[in-house]
């Protein structure tokens, strides 16, 4: 019998990292179930509605969705789909099918997480036909390719993979067809800040000299030297969830410099209260209707500690700089 | 130049033509089911042309068909003001209305079809049902009245509730709450034990029987020596209250309180902290002051957690009774007629009086507006004037407006509470009006400071004390998941 290797240090903390996946989709499960958006997908991944969250959590993963959503779609029409998309650290989250959907699917959706959750999303899509039938219909052959930690089809791919070995990583996308010739839009939604400055920045460095023309959309903390973002970072701590990264999120600036450093052309970002603002008002009048919120300073000072970085190089020049809120 | 008019004819029609060609467009999505696109393009030929009852009264129905029912009904009631002849448009209303669960309203509709269309089945039918529904509602109404008035004390039996021998908790000394009693509650509470059932409804009988002999104001007077300690929101955390009757010491006739609303929901120990407030209310009735917040209500209750804890904890009934007790608590406190305490703030309109106030019918759930909702929801403002909250109820009040009721009222500042602030406390309109907190960090998020008053008979000047947050039991609040560590976004 082969002995079993204690846990590392590191493995409690990529654990806690991947128990996040959970988070974020139980909170998305929740606000959509009360009406906030609609996604009729993320029930085969979450099935119970579970527990009751609170209104400016559910108006915060409000506005967090509706912002990716819309440069995630400006990119996409900007380039008449004739992109990829690669998330990462997507976990169990169901744009690829809200894309079919609405007919907005770039040549290829790539989605990298740990090797676990990926397992875990891969079965989900096996077991359930409404999973499963967008990527059979968009696949040229009856089978589709699946092992234990990758699923690929024309359309959809989705990877087992360490964001922070990235020759690894590097080679299973291209042994996927990545193609670094397309437009290409990365995204991540609280990732980069689980690891280290070091780490992500090298992420952020390969995906600036891999591809020419693409765009990075990143949300994750911002603002936190100050009270509410040390109050956090305790709270995260208690759960063994350490934000590794949490340097990079003292400002929109320092935000912004991690993209402007490792050889992108430009970058911008707007914390989520700002976000908050400028997306569809009357959409916004809707949601706020849906939940009562008592104290409206709880929903500012989460909004002000999120931000959406986003940083684009253009040789193509496509006019990503439009690609904007 | 062309001829303005005409070529104004030329494009009307023009519109015209292409709005029902987006029309047609948005009929086909329509059969085949797909709504969203309908909508869209209904939305399109209403840009163009905008005084057609028919496509409202079309998009009206892919709304009630996306279950978006008061966009349906909005939709419904445009093309009725546009032509009051179109059937179908009331036909539209009436669905709307009925999946709004607005039955009265739905069969005024029907009864309009029916008159129109006397040969029409469906419509008979649909109005039938719908008074059916009406009716049903009214004789529920009739029997609920009769059973509102009556207490849930009426239908408790305390005296023969029995305590378990294994109960090894606090308990009544001859029914009455002690000194004695409230030390080894407040210590069994701290271990996160339960307050036996019969000991927790003699309390909230009791607690009932002195508050409803309470007027809407109460006033009292703090002699030269005496002092007060003023305290804000406590929200359910318990642990934050032992703090500060570990700084500020245990109530007493010679330690007065008054603690200024929202004890419960948002923090884990609401229960907890009401129970301990109540007793000492009960111990010391005429130095431990207790007033209504915003959150002693049953919509809030319901939503953030309280509601949830005590049916956790204790029983459905005993909510019943909690929310009975929150109606008698008073609305404000007058001190030496010269500092008045409420939760909230001012009032929306010029002219409350300190008899007006007296003279408020406290014993319901707050109304949707008027001095009793102000009192528990406003907000002061920096500018002048009156503003919308930002809350959505009540409003937001200048220091002009806190200026003329002090000096109609003879005051010389007000304390309120409501707004968590990061040190605890602010002081506002030039001294007049102070806002006192006293959660600290607050939803185990805010990393804010707690603040108390002390207010001395002598001079009346307000003395801050600040503090931090304790510790507490990893509990998370019994409306939320995610631990009460709340963790924001992942």
């Amino acid at each position: 019998m082969a002995t079993r290797q204690a846990f590392t240090d590191s493995d409690t903390a990529d654990e806690a990292v991947r128990a996040t996946c959970d988070d974020a989709s139980m909170c998305k499960r929740f606000a959509t179930s009360k009406g906030y958006w609609k996604d009729p997908y993320i029930q085969y991944f979450v099935r119970q509605v579970g527990e009751r969250k609170a209104p400016e959590i559910n108006r915060g993963y409000y506005a967090r969705v509706q912002g990716m959503n819309h440069l995630l779609d400006a990119f996409l029409r900007k380039t008449a789909c004739d992109c990829q998309v690669i998330n990462f650290g997507a976990g169990l989250d169901t744009t690829f099918w809200r894309l079919k959907d609405e007919n907005l699917l770039p040549k290829k959706y790539f989605e990298v997480d740990f090797p676990m959750v990926v397992a875990r999303k891969i079965h989900n899509i096996k077991t359930k036909p409404p999973l499963s039938k967008p990527i059979i219909e968009t696949h040229s052959s009856d089978s589709l390719l699946i092992d234990g930690h990758s699923l690929d089809s024309d359309r959809y791919c989705i990877i087992g993979a360490d964001l922070r070995e990235l020759p690894s990583l590097d080679e299973k996308l291209k042994k996927f067809q990545l193609n670094p010739e397309l437009p290409t839009l990365l995204l991540s939604e609280c990732v980069l800040v689980y690891m280290t400055p070091e780490q992500s920045s090298r992420l952020v460095h390969w995906a600036a000299e891999t591809f020419h023309t693409a765009m990075f959309v990143n949300y994750e903390q911002v603002n936190m030297t100050d009270r509410f973002g040390q109050v956090m970072i305790e709270n995260l701590q208690r759960r063994q969830c350490n934000l590794a990264g949490v340097e990079v999120c003292c400002s929109l600036e320092s935000q912004k410099e991690r993209f402007l450093k490792t050889g992108w052309e430009s970058a911008n970002a707007l914390d989520m209260a700002a976000v908050y603002s400028v997306l569809p008002q009357d959409d916004m009048a809707r949601i706020e209707r849906l939940e009562f919120l008592d104290e409206k300073e709880l929903l500012q000072q989460l909004l002000q500690h999120y931000s959406i970085c986003w940083a684009f190089k253009d040789k193509l020049k496509l006019g990503l700089s439009q690609v904007a809120f | 130049m062309a001829d303005a008019t005409e070529g104004g004819t030329v494009k009307m029609a023009a519109n015209e033509r292409t709005a029902e060609e987006l029309k047609e467009k948005a009929n086909k999505y329509f059969k085949e089911k797909d709504y969203d696109n309908a909508i869209k393009y209904y939305s399109e030929a209403l840009e163009l042309n905008p005084d057609n009852a028919i496509y409202y009264s079309n998009r009206s129905l892919a709304y009630l068909r996306t279950e978006c029912y008061g966009y349906a009904l909005a939709d419904a009631t445009r093309a009725l003001e546009i032509d009051k002849n179109y059937v179908k448009g009331y036909y539209r209303r009436a669905t709307s209305n009925m999946a709004l669960g607005k039955f009265k309203a739905a069969l005024k509709d029907y009864e309009t079809v029916v008159r129109v269309r006397p040969n029409d089945k469906d419509a008979k039918m649909k109005y039938q049902e719908c008074n059916k529904i009406v009716k049903q509602k009214a004789f529920e109404r009739a029997i609920a009245s009769d059973e509102l008035k009556k207490s849930v004390v009426d239908s408790l039996d305390i005296e023969n509730m029995m305590i378990e021998d294994d109960y090894t908790g606090p308990k009544l000394e001859d029914g009455k709450v002690t000194l004695k009693f409230m030390k080894e509650l407040m210590a069994w509470f701290k271990d996160q034990k339960k307050l036996h059932r019969k000991c927790a409804y003699q309390i909230l009988v009791q607690v009932k029987e002195v508050l409803s002999k309470l007027p809407s104001l109460v006033e009292i007077t703090l002699k030269e020596a005496e002092k007060i300690t003023i305290c804000g929101d406590t929200h359910g955390q318990y642990y934050d209250l032992l703090n500060i009757f570990e700084l500020n010491g245990l109530p007493s006739p010679t330690n007065p309180y008054l603690f200024n609303g929202d004890f419960v929901d948002r923090g884990s120990f609401s229960v907890e902290v009401i129970f301990t407030l109540f007793g000492f209310k009960l111990l010391y009735p005429d130095s431990f002051h207790l007033l209504r917040g915003n959150h002693e209500t049953d919509n809030m209750n319901q939503m953030y957690g309280f509601e949830g804890e005590v049916k956790a904890k204790y029983t459905a009934q005993m909510f019943q009774l909690f929310s009975e007790v929150f109606q008698w608590l008073p609305l404000a406190q007058c001190i030496n007629s010269k500092v008045l305490v409420m939760h909230g703030g001012l009032f929306s309109e010029d002219g409350v009086t300190l008899d007006d106030i007296r003279k408020i019918d406290r014993n319901r759930q707050p109304p949707d507006s008027g001095p009793m909702c102000d009192l528990l929801w406003s907000d002061p403002q920096p500018q002048n004037g009156r503003s919308i909250s930002k809350r959505g109820v009540s409003c937001q009040f200048g220091p002009d407006v806190t200026e003329r009721f002090l000096s109609e009222n003879k005051l010389q500042y007000i304390v309120r509470s409501h707004e968590v602030k990061s040190e605890g406390y602010e002081v506002t309109h030039s001294g007049k009006c102070i806002t006192v907190f006293s959660a600290p960090n607050y939803c185990d998020q805010m990393g804010n400071k707690g603040a108390y008053i002390h207010l001395r008979g002598s001079d009346l000047k307000p003395e801050f004390h600040q503090f931090s947050a304790v510790p507490h039991p990893n509990v998370k609040p019994m409306a939320y998941a995610n631990t009460l560590l709340q963790l924001g976004m992942m």
